[in-house]
């Protein structure tokens, strides 16, 4: 009675000195991954440890850098980084912003575009109607560093222009409930000019009776608001200082050189990057705080992890006496328990990245309904930089080993007869 | 040390056991559990190691199977001295070359009753999926395939024995190391087992060493080595083993009787 049993291959009884069989890495998760499936329960809430612990400072650090991002994106939104306001200092005014001056900022290195812009008062008038509005003088390349929102018309602020581009509400008051209705109209108007925009004006002057034609219509509701092109009020005027510069650096130039060099000719200067600075400093500190909680609530789910593969390596000991009395090496155990703490902690960071970031769209999505019943966009303040997935990844294969390296040392240093005696 | 009993054919010595002493230390006192073993194996022995509790046969098995330093002496399996490789050549050689059938039956929880059977083939370094043809035909072999599906620890005592058998066979092992396998079984689940081992032993010539205290179980050994304290006492090769009757009158019948009138 022969029965037929396939060999495996292999002559009995020949192991080779030196050449140490390994178990495969794929059986070794294999096993790890059963011995989860066994104890379903007790894996389940595991892993939900490590996933509500990673889903908590997802959700927390996505909505922290979403804040902050919608903060910097709305405050940059019409400020470039590359553009340094300039403006006559506060304290005193022996310095202005005139041709010569313009022209010494100009020669700075790095400058490609300098432009002027004055901001004054005075009145408006158009038949019937006649209203108060505010006066800007700018020239070309103050307007392109700048653009105006146009919904008629156009916005010409260059040499021979002699148009004026007028708001939305201002075109209201002056008698056009469609305010794109006025371009090309006439309109007439007062100006005010000061010692700010005139050297030789001291207090404030009116000109009045002045007319000019309508060449766009910028979109402004609320404000009623009047651009000149800043030659033409130079010619008109003889205005030739400037309350407020614009200075566009060059790609790659350094920002903070170029505003030393203006602030050293006697300007205050300013740029968006103050601001951002400002913001993200806030942040930081928020952002920190967040962390600190997070790692507190991490360590939790870490002890629980630690806890659940203690005991199941202390329920395991016969086992790992079986598999070393079967000729299972020290570093096969050792991998066993590893992989099983790394299998726990991936699938806990997987779910807690996917559910803190799914929960933090919610939010977002919510926040958007609301919002959208009250007529307002979207917004978004949902965001993961890389870096942080870099850090969760890093973290899980830390708690992996934090948690799996104690259990899996001991269990590999387990003798086979004590595992086997083990009652 | 030569057997005391004369042999119908000559068997070469597949493992040597030569002056092997064991103590063990307690607090500050050393207790000698071997006090000087030599012992010889033949290949396609099933030899029974057996006497009292506490006479160190277990000890021996261990030292045999590579798991127990002794505190002196040596074992030679084909020739190779175990205890003077390293630990690691030991698990191999253990691994490939020994099936272990322990008292209890230990399982890999996790696994089935077929997965559990194929572990010795996935420690060398084969995958499950390798492993578990042979581990089929051996589940059937022991007369346990309907259960290969289960958990190991849903089996009754007995039918975990037979499925020990069958993982002690998965490497088709030269020998086979038995620590009581029948200890927690009650006699007609024991009888099976040993009638099992009896039978694939011989038929595909694999050496078995095997710790009994069961007078009963003699009739299965076709060597009885007994042990006192720490040494070997007798040394005899069984006549009328079960094994030797059934080769020479295969009339199934009166094999099956020889064992019913021993029951």
């Amino acid at each position: 009675m022969k029965r037929g049993i396939p060999k495996t291959g292999r002559k009995a009884g020949s192991p080779k000195e030196g050449a140490v069989l390994k178990m495969r890495l794929s059986s070794i998760l294999l096993i790890g991954y059963r011995n989860l499936l066994i104890n379903k329960f007790r894996s389940l809430m595991t892993i939900g440890g490590v996933a509500v612990g990673i889903g908590i400072v997802t959700f927390l650090i996505s909505l922290g850098f979403g804040f902050q991002e919608m903060v910097v994106r709305e405050v940059t939104k019409d400020n470039p980084p590359d553009i340094v306001e300039v403006s006559n200092s506060n304290l005193d005014n022996f310095v202005s912003l005139d041709d010569a001056t313009i022209g010494r900022i100009r020669d700075i290195g790095g400058v490609t575009q300098v432009g002027r812009s004055i901001n004054t008062g005075g009145k408006f008038a158009e038949g019937d109607s006649q209203t108060d509005g505010a006066m800007y003088g700018q020239d070309a390349e103050f307007a392109a560093m700048s653009p105006l929102k146009m919904i008629a018309g156009n916005a010409d602020f260059g040499e021979g222009s002699d148009k004026v581009v007028v708001s939305s509400r201002l075109a209201e008051l002056l008698g056009f409930p469609d305010p794109t209705s006025i371009v090309g109209k006439t309109v007439t108007y007062d100006i005010i000019l000061s010692s700010e925009t005139n050297a030789e004006v001291k207090g404030d002057t009116v000109r009045p009776g002045n007319a000019i034609e309508v060449g766009g219509v910028l979109d402004d509701r609320d404000k009623a608001l009047a651009y000149f092109p800043y030659p033409l009020l130079a010619r008109e005027f003889g205005v030739d200082l400037a309350q407020q510069g614009k200075v566009k650096a060059a790609e790659g130039a350094a920002i903070a050189d170029i505003r030393t060099q203006i602030e050293n000719l006697g300007f205050v200067t300013e740029n968006v990057g103050d601001i951002v600075g400002d913001i993200d400093g806030f942040f930081l500190v928020i952002k920190v705080v967040l962390v600190v909680f997070g790692s507190i609530i991490m360590s939790i789910s870490a002890m629980g992890m630690l806890n659940t593969l203690s005991v199941s390596l202390l329920q395991r000991t016969k086992e790992v006496g079986i598999l070393k009395a079967l000729g299972a090496k020290r570093d096969d155990i050792f991998k066993m328990f590893i992989f099983e703490a790394a299998i726990i902690s991936s699938i806990g960071g997987l779910a807690g990245l996917l559910g803190g970031y799914g929960a933090a769209k919610a939010v977002n999505v919510l926040f958007d309904t609301f919002a959208a019943r009250q007529g307002s966009g979207s917004i978004s303040f949902v965001s993961i930089p890389g870096y942080f997935l870099l850090a969760i990844v890093g973290f899980v294969i830390f708690l992996a080993l934090a948690t799996g390296l104690m259990p899996a040392r001991r269990a590999s240093q387990t003798h086979a007869l004590e595992a086997l005696r083990y009652e | 040390m030569e057997p005391s009993v004369g042999r119908t054919e000559r068997k070469d010595v597949a493992i040597r056991v030569e002056n092997v002493k064991k103590s063990f230390t307690v607090g500050e006192n050393d207790i000698p559990v071997l006090t000087g073993v030599s012992l010889e194996i033949r290949r396609g022995d099933f030899a029974l190691l057996v006497g009292p509790s506490g006479c160190g046969k277990s000890t021996l098995l261990h030292i045999i199977y590579g798991l127990e330093q002794p505190s002196e002496g040596a074992v030679f399996i084909d020739g190779k001295d175990i205890w003077s490789h390293s630990k690691d050549w030991r698990a191999d050689f253990r691994n490939q070359s020994v099936g272990f059938i322990p008292q209890q039956s230990f399982w890999i929880k996790s696994l089935s009753v077929i997965e559990n059977i194929a572990i010795p083939a996935v420690i060398g370094g084969k995958t499950f999926h390798e492993s578990i043809p042979r581990a089929a035909k051996l589940i059937e072999l022991v007369g346990m395939g309907k259960w290969a599906d289960y958990r190991p620890y849903d089996l009754s005592g007995g039918q975990q024995q037979r499925i020990s058998v069958a993982r002690s066979l998965m490497l088709d092992p030269k020998f086979i190391i038995a620590d009581e396998p029948t200890g927690n079984l009650d006699f007609k689940a024991g009888q099976e087992i040993l009638r099992l081992m009896n039978d694939v032993c011989a038929e595909f010539g694999i050496t078995v060493i095997m710790v009994t205290h069961n007078v009963e179980q003699y009739k299965y050994g076709s060597r009885i080595v007994r042990m006192r304290d720490g040494k070997i006492e007798s040394d005899e090769e069984n006549m009328n083993s079960y094994m030797r009757l059934k080769k020479e009158f295969p009339d199934a019948k009166l094999v099956e009787e020889f064992g019913e009138e021993h029951a």
